[in-house]
């Protein structure tokens, strides 16, 4: 043998039918991860508290809630008026804006587009901030029922359980991930049903 | 670990590739927007619903019904509760009134014809263009005087509709036709000589304890089902006393299957049943005399030939069973005789229903609890319910007329004439002759692919109209129908999309000054003009300070009625009259049995995918036209379910998927009506096919009308095959043994 | 809903009223977003239909009869297609309700198999309607995609939503009311199908139930469950047929 000169020995078969199971194996692991992590990646793509977009999306109408719940006292229920009677909390009408902002406000550009939307019949297109998928029927007015008796506090209070302090964002953003999670420990902590056909049918 | 730059790449790509992937499966964007409502109304708001009454349009009946409404969007239909023909029940045809609203083929704007005739052809034009062209020729009409070569044909519309309609007709000069596939000016004549009514009189079938029906499916399709279906489920349970319904007919109906007993009987021969009970009756001395003079003419002895022996073989049963028939009607306490459908389908279809409905004086049941309860006359001058439709030789003699040339226009709402009139009327090749044809409806159905110039209508849950009964209940009532949606083409803007039938009529006329004789622009109008009418009785079940209360309150309500203003509480008996045998026509072995689907009518529900899918209570089929045979016969002759066959009769034919059963009696075949659209939206253009068009012209000898039910045909396998599409399972459920009951029974004496 | 505990969901079929017009079978259909039933899905024998009327034939012609029951979903207290899940997506609630989690099935139909009324119903295509149909469809239900089971709820959404418009106006909710009815019962035109809660002793379920399941003696009710002796424990009750012709039997 000249010294230097490596020969690499033949794998016997034992050898390699061990490399092949390894090779499957572990394409098989690779793609299982490969899957997993996409799934959970995309599960949690949508979700602004993860990613932190620290802002909350753009609308349309730069509608501050600062101005209004702060600086004005607006309650919530005000505008969102709907959340003592039925599932959603609804958006307000542009008919509502105009009670104040037919003479309020003429010097602002928002406040003008608002109006040009309003005198052509066409709806503002809000961006929507908190979303749970169309197998969750969630229903507002019995968790505001709920909280307001039990807590003795106004409606608006129980707002922010959920959606933070809304009087706080000039653009309003998704502080929780109302994720089921969430939703179920609080059931669990409030004795609330935990019943699968309370909000999934 | 260390990447080289291939590596690195190559992960990127890969994962990026993922995220793309995934993100195309993600959430559509619309779905993260949320329009905001331009005004306040506060029902518009998400989730909340609203139930608004309105009058069903699905058949003629037009129950009341409330419409679940959220967001602007009709949802689901029930029964109004407070509606009186129908107390919150309602058939399965009214569900299907939501897809009817949505369908994605109705006809959006006015359509002016562009290729041939049936092309499909056609260019979008606006509303005062339609209106424009079709008054031109109106207009030619009258400066040559021709008026009366213009011809209205709608189906059959009362109430307001049906005022407007008329008076168009009326004060244009146009003729005017009413046409009902299935024609029931047989059962109203007889039901106005027997009765003195000119409409139906109720029938209380819940406190009856003896229903001897004849013919009629009136648990399924018959007159006004769904209030007796009400009826029959107290008749059934509803009292300590179970009542017994015998059904005579000469086909396994749904209301025979529901039936104690079931009579088969030749085709034709029910009338000559009924008769031959009466004359057992009479014979026997059970009825008082004035009753047996007034239905013989004074002399009782022109009735022995009608007695049980002497008509059963005619009729294809024993002598016993008769008169086992007639014990049982007469020493019930509160029997009730009802008769139609195939009944009166035949060339003796008057003097047989007739006959059958005497069975009610025989029984003396007239204005008593069980019994026939007679209507009182509208509360509205001048409103009426629909009127029967013309007779099959009346439309006879319109097409000779479009052969000779002197229609020139023919416009038709809700009728589908190239559907529904046999060929043997020739009326497909003699419209070549007819220079315009204008149609109405909101959808392509056989007779609006035809027409040169649509006038799309709207759907009835976006339109006005009221509703006096056909079939009434007993006392005063008036259905109010109004728009429970926006229309839903509104966003075409005002010269496009659809208009209600009624205000186009008022718009035409309104363009040809016409006087109509309504102080009245719009159609909602002319309604609440009548309306203060009713509110000046100062009666009924609104009682309000105001008038706008009142039509609030009648709306709320979904009609006006009032439980004291009753019917006539007696009738006198018309004299009978002899019943000639049944003329049957064509040379095939088998007696054909048609019936209106029970999803489909007669053919008007096809385009509703809810309707094709709806398991036929008998068959179970669904989507296609089939052919009941007995299962024996077909064994015989080699036929299994599902072979393709077809049928001829009167030289024409059509092709069924045959479907053996134990139930339909060795000389006949049952097929029925409703398939064979040529045209009617993607749900039923070219599918199953079209008996109407393939009877032979038999005409009833009293009224004209077509006799339906008096064909022979030939059945000839075709060599192919096709899977039935029905619910049932594969394997036919034919009964094995005399004993084999799959449904636990019991008998009333246990109880 | 505090009180869901207490109720215990049923249902009487009343088989002599039934005339098998198939008006619960739509009324359904509107109500639940359920797919279009094309021909194929019946050239498959897979139509989908919660509730459904299933026609029995009796007899030799002309002798011959006709029977309808409606089929629905039989909440049975022992359901044999609860245990079988592997992901738990079927369970038994404490209203007594068979419930069917559509998020959490992931299609092994193991359910549809120890079924014996066969009311499950798998989505073998994906549910489709043109786009202006979609205005028709009920958001109060959660419109299913392929591969998920489904099967009838007793209309769970208007038990969820008339409790909760009850407790929030504060007006308790009747017993045979119509908005907390299933669909089905509310369309039938013969009053075949009555809804209530066992539970309470007067309501109209629970009244006719007792009369019919009662067998003193002479006096036997005309109430029965389907294929009891499979020990279901349906809460579902069916009552007989009744045929006066001679020799009726009490079949099984």
């Amino acid at each position: 043998m000249i010294p230097g000169d490596f020969q690499p020995q033949r794998p016997t078969s034992r050898q390699m039918v061990k490399l092949g199971v390894l090779g499957v194996v572990a394409l098989g692991v690779f793609v299982a991860i490969v899957l997993g992590l996409t799934f959970h990646i995309s599960a949690w793509l949508g979700q602004p508290v993860v990613f932190a977009r620290s802002e909350g999306p753009d609308q349309p109408i730069a509608f501050p809630h600062t101005t209004h719940v702060q600086e004005l006292g607006m309650d919530c229920t005000f505008c969102h008026r709907n959340v003592e009677k039925e599932a959603a909390a609804s958006v307000p009408a542009t008919g509502l804006c105009m009670t104040c902002h037919s003479a309020v406000g003429d010097d602002l550009d928002e406040i003008e587009k608002m109006r040009s939307l309003y005198e052509d019949g066409r709806s503002i297109h809000w961006v929507r901030v908190h979303r749970v998928p169309d197998h969750v029927h969630f229903v507002h007015e019995a968790h505001i029922r709920y909280f307001s008796e039990k807590d003795g506090i106004e409606p608006s209070q129980v707002c922010q359980t959920c959606h933070g302090d809304v009087k706080e964002m000039e653009k309003v953003k998704q502080v929780e991930t109302l994720k089921m999670g969430d939703c179920v420990s609080c059931h669990k902590e409030n004795s609330a049903p935990t019943d699968c056909a309370t909000c999934h049918y | 670990m260390a990447l080289n730059r291939r590596q690195f790449l190559t992960l990127m790509g890969g994962s990026a590739g993922a995220a793309v992937f995934f993100q195309a499966c993600g959430i559509p964007e619309k779905e993260l927007l949320i329009d905001s409502p331009i005004e306040m109304p506060e029902d518009l708001v998400t989730g909340i619903d609203n139930w608004y009454a309105t009058s069903c349009r699905q058949c003629d009946t037009a129950e009341g019904i409330v419409v679940r409404v959220m967001e602007g969007r009709a949802k689901k239909i029930e029964g109004n509760v407070d509606y009186p023909i129908n107390v919150g029940k309602h058939s399965p045809r009214c569900e299907a009134g939501v897809q009817g609203l949505y369908h994605p083929d109705r006809i959006s704007s006015p359509l002016v014809r562009t290729g041939p005739r049936g092309s499909g052809e056609y260019r979008e034009i606006s509303w005062e263009d339609a209106i424009g062209r079709l008054t031109n020729e109106l207009q030619n009409l009258e400066a040559s005087g021709d008026q009366s070569q213009a011809v209205l044909v709608t189906n059959p519309i009362g109430g307001h509709l049906g005022l407007v309609a008329d008076k168009f007709a009326d004060v244009f000069g146009a003729r005017r036709f009413t046409y009902e596939p299935l024609e029931t000016s047989v059962v109203r004549k007889a039901l106005s000589d027997v009765f003195g009514q000119n409409a139906m009189p109720d029938f209380d079938i819940d406190n009856s304890d003896y229903l001897l029906s004849f013919g009629a499916d009136f648990l399924s399709t018959w007159a006004s089902p769904t209030r007796y279906s009400r009826g029959y489920g107290e008749f059934r349970q509803g009292h300590d006393h179970r009542g017994k319904l015998v059904h005579i007919d000469s086909r396994f109906s749904a209301t025979a299957a529901n039936a104690d007993e079931w009579i088969r009987v030749n085709p034709g021969t029910e009338g000559l049943f009924a008769l031959a009970v009466i004359q057992s009756i009479v014979s026997k001395g059970h009825i008082s005399d004035s009753v047996v003079n007034a239905l013989t003419g004074g002399d009782s002895g022109w009735l022995s030939t009608y007695s049980p022996e002497n008509v059963s073989e005619e009729i294809g049963v024993t002598p016993e069973t008769i008169l086992h028939v007639g014990e049982d009607f007469s020493h019930s306490n509160h029997a009730l005789a009802i008769g139609g459908g195939s009944a009166a389908a035949h060339s003796n279809g008057y003097a047989s229903v007739k006959a059958i409905f005497s069975l009610n004086h025989v029984a003396d049941n007239v204005g008593k609890k069980g019994g026939v309860i007679l209507n009182p006359d509208s509360p509205i001058g001048g409103l009426e319910a629909a009127p029967s439709g013309n007779s099959f030789a009346e439309f006879q003699r319109l097409t000779e007329d479009m052969q000779s040339g002197t229609v020139k226009v023919l416009m038709v709402r809700g009728a589908d004439l190239f559907y529904g009139l046999p060929d043997t009327s020739g009326f497909k090749g003699r419209s070549a002759n007819v220079p315009m044809i204008v149609s109405f409806g909101g959808m392509m159905d056989d007779t609006t692919s035809m027409a040169d110039l649509i006038l799309p209508e709207h759907h009835y849950l976006e339109d006005w109209g009221t509703d006096i009964p056909l079939a009434g209940v007993g006392y005063e009532l008036v259905g109010f129908q109004q728009p429970v949606v926006r229309p839903f083409f509104e966003d075409r803007g005002d010269n496009l999309g659809t208009k209600g039938f009624g205000d186009v009529l008022l718009a035409i006329a309104q363009v040809m000054q016409m006087d109509l004789g309504l102080n009245a622009d719009t159609f909602k109008e002319v309604i609440r003009e009548s309306a203060r009418e009713l509110y000046a009785l100062r009666r009924g079940s609104i009682n309000a300070p105001t008038f706008e209360a009142f039509w609030n309150g009648v709306l709320q309500r979904g009609g006006w009625w009032d439980v004291n203003a009753k019917g006539p509480s007696s009738a006198e008996p018309d004299r009978l009259d002899g019943i000639s045998s049944p003329v049957i026509t064509g040379s095939g072995e088998f007696n054909l049995m048609p019936f209106a689907s029970a999803s489909l009518l007669d053919g008007r529900n096809a385009s509703l995918p809810w309707m094709q899918a709806m398991p036929d209570p008998i068959s179970t089929a669904t989507w296609q036209t089939w052919v009941e045979m007995n299962h024996k016969v077909a064994e015989e002759r080699g036929i299994k379910e599902g072979d393709v066959v077809t049928v001829s009769a009167s030289g024409r034919s059509i092709t069924a998927l045959a479907m053996p059963n134990p139930a339909t009696p060795p000389d006949a075949v049952s097929i029925p009506f409703g398939q064979g659209h040529r045209d009617g939206g993607r749900y039923s253009a070219g599918r199953g096919g079209n008996l109407m068009a393939i009877l032979d012209a038999v005409h009833d000898e009293t009224t004209g009308a077509l006799a339906w039910a008096a064909n022979r045909v030939s059945v000839t396998p075709t060599g192919e095959w096709v899977r039935v599409p029905k619910f049932e399972n594969t394997v036919p459920d034919f009964p094995r043994d005399e004993h084999n009951h799959v449904i636990e029974l019991t008998s009333e004496d246990a109880h | 809903m505090a009180d869901s505990q207490d109720r215990k969901w049923g249902m009487v079929v009343d088989i002599d009223r039934c005339t098998g017009c198939n008006g619960c079978v739509v009324a359904c259909q509107s109500e639940n977003n359920i797919p279009n039933n094309l021909e194929e899905h019946f050239n498959q024998r897979r139509a989908i239909q919660w509730i459904r009327i299933e026609r029995y034939w009796e007899g030799e012609y002309p002798n011959v009869k006709a029977r309808f029951i409606p089929v629905m979903c039989q909440q049975c207290g022992n359901a044999p297609c609860e245990p079988v899940c592997p992901v738990y997506a079927t369970y038994h609630n404490e209203e007594g309700l068979n419930v069917q989690v559509y998020n959490r099935c992931i299609g092994t139909r193991f359910c549809a198999n120890g079924c014996p009324y066969h009311v499950r119903f798998f989505n073998f295509w994906e549910p489709e309607w043109p786009e202006s149909l979609k205005n028709q469809l009920n958001p109060d239900v959660t419109v299913r995609s392929r591969g998920i089971m489904e099967k009838c709820s007793f209309c769970v959404q208007r038990i969820r939503r008339s409790t909760r418009e009850g407790e929030r106006d504060e007006v308790q909710v009747e017993d045979g009311d119509r908005a907390i009815s299933p669909a089905c019962v509310n369309a039938c035109p013969t009053t075949a199908l009555t809804f209530g809660d066992f539970n309470n002793e007067s309501s109209q379920v629970s009244m006719m139930k007792e009369e019919a399941m009662a067998n003193r003696g002479k006096k036997e009710g005309r109430g029965y469950r389907l294929l009891d002796n499979l020990g279901t424990e349906a809460n579902v009750i069916y009552l007989k047929k009744v045929d006066n012709s001679a020799g009726a039997v009490h079949g099984h």
